[in-house]
């Protein structure tokens, strides 16, 4: 019995150091993990807001069926490019008011990966879904795709790079997830407990209650994003089978990897709308995405894909007809139990599926993870701190460790939602004829993000938290003001408007939402100070050597 | 749809809340320091509590399906114990008398499973 009971109490302890140090190594890259892939749920809202160039097409109330639509952007494609190897159109729906269309080139013998990209970048127009015509030329910018791939592809490295790292980062937190419920003593007595005002205890409570209340999400988003790159993580077993020849597994597992060559045989596309028209009445509503493989000739394919919505899966149904007869070749039979068991936790870790509350959901769950990685890393300070205090009360420094992450805990926590907003605001701000306008947006973040990390490692101090949370808050909270001088699309025409407008309206008051939050953080620390200098006035030290950040709560 | 989506909510409140007001520590905040509840009381309202989760459970799954549904009924969970937390902790009556609302939910959800 006695022996259970040590066993035990090992287990716990050895846990709890793992928790810690597995938590503490890679908490500010999570933060920022967490951070960029809560927002990317709704990165379409969010390039939306920031190409205000779109706002008019989309306000007009859109009755156009989308056979009617993809006519257009047919016509449209024909126009610029006859010759592409594939045409890719957005139809318009419930997330996206316009037709969106764009196309690839043959690639040309020496044309690197990233060239490649870059000139795809270039590859496309928008149609405004009334008129038919395109809509005003909008600026360049990468939109809410830039803190997608923030997400897992960091930045100013090559994407094989980034991924590793934060797959390194997401190992390390599916450790910490895994050792913080093993080492969480009191996981069922205290799962309802909040006690607010208790120092330690409360960042505590709220560590817990930010983490244990969401542990389906934040397990099955740290599991499922590994799974998302797992032929990349688990080379091996796709190595022994296929060797180099890698692409040759792609096309074998996923069958939606076009492997049919152009016949180099001159044949002009057959009319469009009779196909959409046929897969909508198979599957009673229209297809949103149309794929063509080899326009204009004789090998021509056109794939139709049915709105995700009704299934976890991130492979959405799909009907596949000749491009040059007209005649419907296939559609999607049942996949095998393996890729729809991969295709549904694939699709869960990016939500495809996610009608708006079931968003909302998601959304918020995200913060809560966002919280549950501040609040840890928080804790660690206030831990340690604690082996200091009676150094400190005697006008001592605290150690190397500790302001090094309080520095860093400044920089992530508080900094991240200043580079965030400061993000939004170059989208406005910088000018709209910049060359490589985009990458300029990107290196505003990482400007402002690194400004505050670097003012943190030198004053790592109560008065520094303060200040970066209330730049955040007012960056943040002013984005709507920041909107509404620089659009015709502020909140009173997006509130009353059509629904075309919603994810502006959107935008503008989860942004404002953040901005009072952070605030409020502001805020309560300065209260705190004040409470803590008048319980200690006899205490000078205390003034020389600013108290803890964030001590006593 | 969406109303069967909101009992679902409420049916988790209130089981989370059913849960949450015989723990030991949220009981004597409510009663008073020191006081207990007896063990009969106690295991009724976690038999309730967990019920009254079932069947926010099968009011998900009402809402959005097999696929969609157990995805729903861990947000709706989320959402339920994060309130039930911010209530015991600055309003721990307020749980006692919010919890009913599971009563009027359960009779809703039933409602609209069964008939509609």
């Amino acid at each position: 019995m006695k022996e259970g009971v040590v066993v035990k109490e090992g287990l716990r302890q050895s846990m709890s150091w793992v928790h810690t140090w597995a938590g503490l190594l890679v908490c500010w890259l999570l933060l920022l993990v967490f951070m960029a892939g809560t927002a990317a749920y709704y990165r379409h809202e969010i390039t939306f807001w920031m190409k205000p160039e779109l706002h008019k097409a989309a306000d007009a109330p859109s009755k156009i069926a989308s056979a009617d639509a993809a006519v257009l952007a047919v016509r449209g494609l024909q126009q610029r490019a006859p010759a592409a190897s594939g045409w890719f159109i957005d139809l318009p729906s419930e997330r996206n008011p316009l037709i969106t269309a764009s196309w690839t080139n043959p690639p040309k013998k020496g044309m690197s990966r990233e060239e490649r990209r870059n000139a795809f970048r270039q590859q496309n127009f928008v149609l405004d879904p009334m008129t038919g015509l395109d809509t005003a030329a909008p600026r360049d910018t990468r939109g809410g795709e830039f803190l997608y791939r923030l997400h897992f592809d960091l930045y100013y490295m090559s994407a094989i790079w980034g991924r590793w790292i934060v797959g390194i980062a997401a190992m390390f937190m599916l450790v910490a997830i895994v050792s913080g419920v093993i080492t969480h003593k009191r996981i069922f007595k205290d799962f309802f407990t909040f006690r607010p005002r208790k120092g330690q205890r409360s960042w505590l409570d709220a560590h817990n209650a930010s983490a244990v209340l969401a542990l389906p999400f934040h397990l099955m988003i740290t599991y499922t994003g590994l799974v998302t790159l797992m032929f990349m993580y688990m080379p091996s077993p796709t190595k022994a089978l296929y060797g180099e020849d890698q692409n040759t597994m792609f096309a074998d597992v996923f069958m939606n990897v076009d492997r049919t060559r152009p016949a180099r045989v001159a044949a002009p596309l057959a009319d469009i709308a009779p196909m959409l028209q046929q897969a909508e009445r198979a599957w009673g509503e229209a297809p949103t995405r149309v794929v063509v493989s080899h326009p204009n000739d004789a090998n021509a394919k056109v794939e139709l894909f049915r709105p995700s919505g009704r299934q976890l899966s991130n492979i959405e149904p799909s009907m596949t007809f000749n491009g040059a007869s007209g005649a419907l070749v296939s559609s999607t039979g049942p996949i095998s139990t393996t890729l729809s068991a991969r295709a549904a936790l694939y699709g869960l870790h990016v939500a495809h599926f996610a009608d708006p509350l079931l968003r909302a959901l998601f959304f918020i769950c995200g913060l809560a993870g966002c919280a549950m990685v501040a609040t840890g890393a928080l804790l660690w300070g206030v831990k340690e701190r604690q082996k200091y205090a009676k150094i400190v009360a005697q006008g001592g420094k605290v150690g190397f460790g500790v302001r090094l992450v309080d520095a860093l805990n400044i920089g992530a926590i508080a900094g991240l939602p200043v580079a965030f907003a400061v993000y939004f605001w170059s989208n406005r701000l910088l000018p709209l004829e910049l060359v490589e306008r985009s990458n300029a947006e990107a290196n505003c973040f990482f400007a402002a993000w690194a400004g505050c990390a670097i003012l943190a490692q030198i004053r790592p101090t109560r008065g520094m938290w303060r200040f970066q949370l209330t730049l955040g808050a007012l960056l943040l909270g002013a984005l709507p003001l920041l909107n509404a001088l620089t659009t015709h699309s502020h909140l009173g025409v997006t509130l009353f408007g059509g629904p075309g407008l919603r994810p502006v309206a959107g935008f503008d008051l989860v942004t404002l939402a953040l901005g009072l939050l952070l605030g409020w953080a502001a805020w309560w620390l300065g209260r705190k100070g004040k409470k803590q200098a008048l319980a200690k006035p006899a205490a000078p030290a205390a003034a020389a050597n600013p108290p803890a950040p964030l001590e006593a709560a | 749809m969406n109303m069967l989506i909101l009992s679902g909510v409420a049916l988790a409140f209130s089981g989370f809340a059913a849960k949450g007001v015989v723990m030991d520590r949220h009981y004597a905040d409510i009663h008073g320091r020191g006081k207990e509840p007896d063990s009969a009381v106690r295991l009724r309202m976690r038999l309730i509590g967990w019920l009254a989760l079932g069947l926010s459970f099968i009011a998900c799954i009402g809402a959005s399906g097999w696929h969609l549904g157990p995805v729903l009924w861990c947000g709706v969970l989320s959402i339920a114990a994060w309130s039930v937390t911010l209530l015991l902790q600055y309003a721990p009556r307020k749980v006692l008398l919010g919890a009913w609302i599971g009563v009027p939910a359960a009779l809703l959800a039933a409602g609209l499973l069964l008939f509609a």
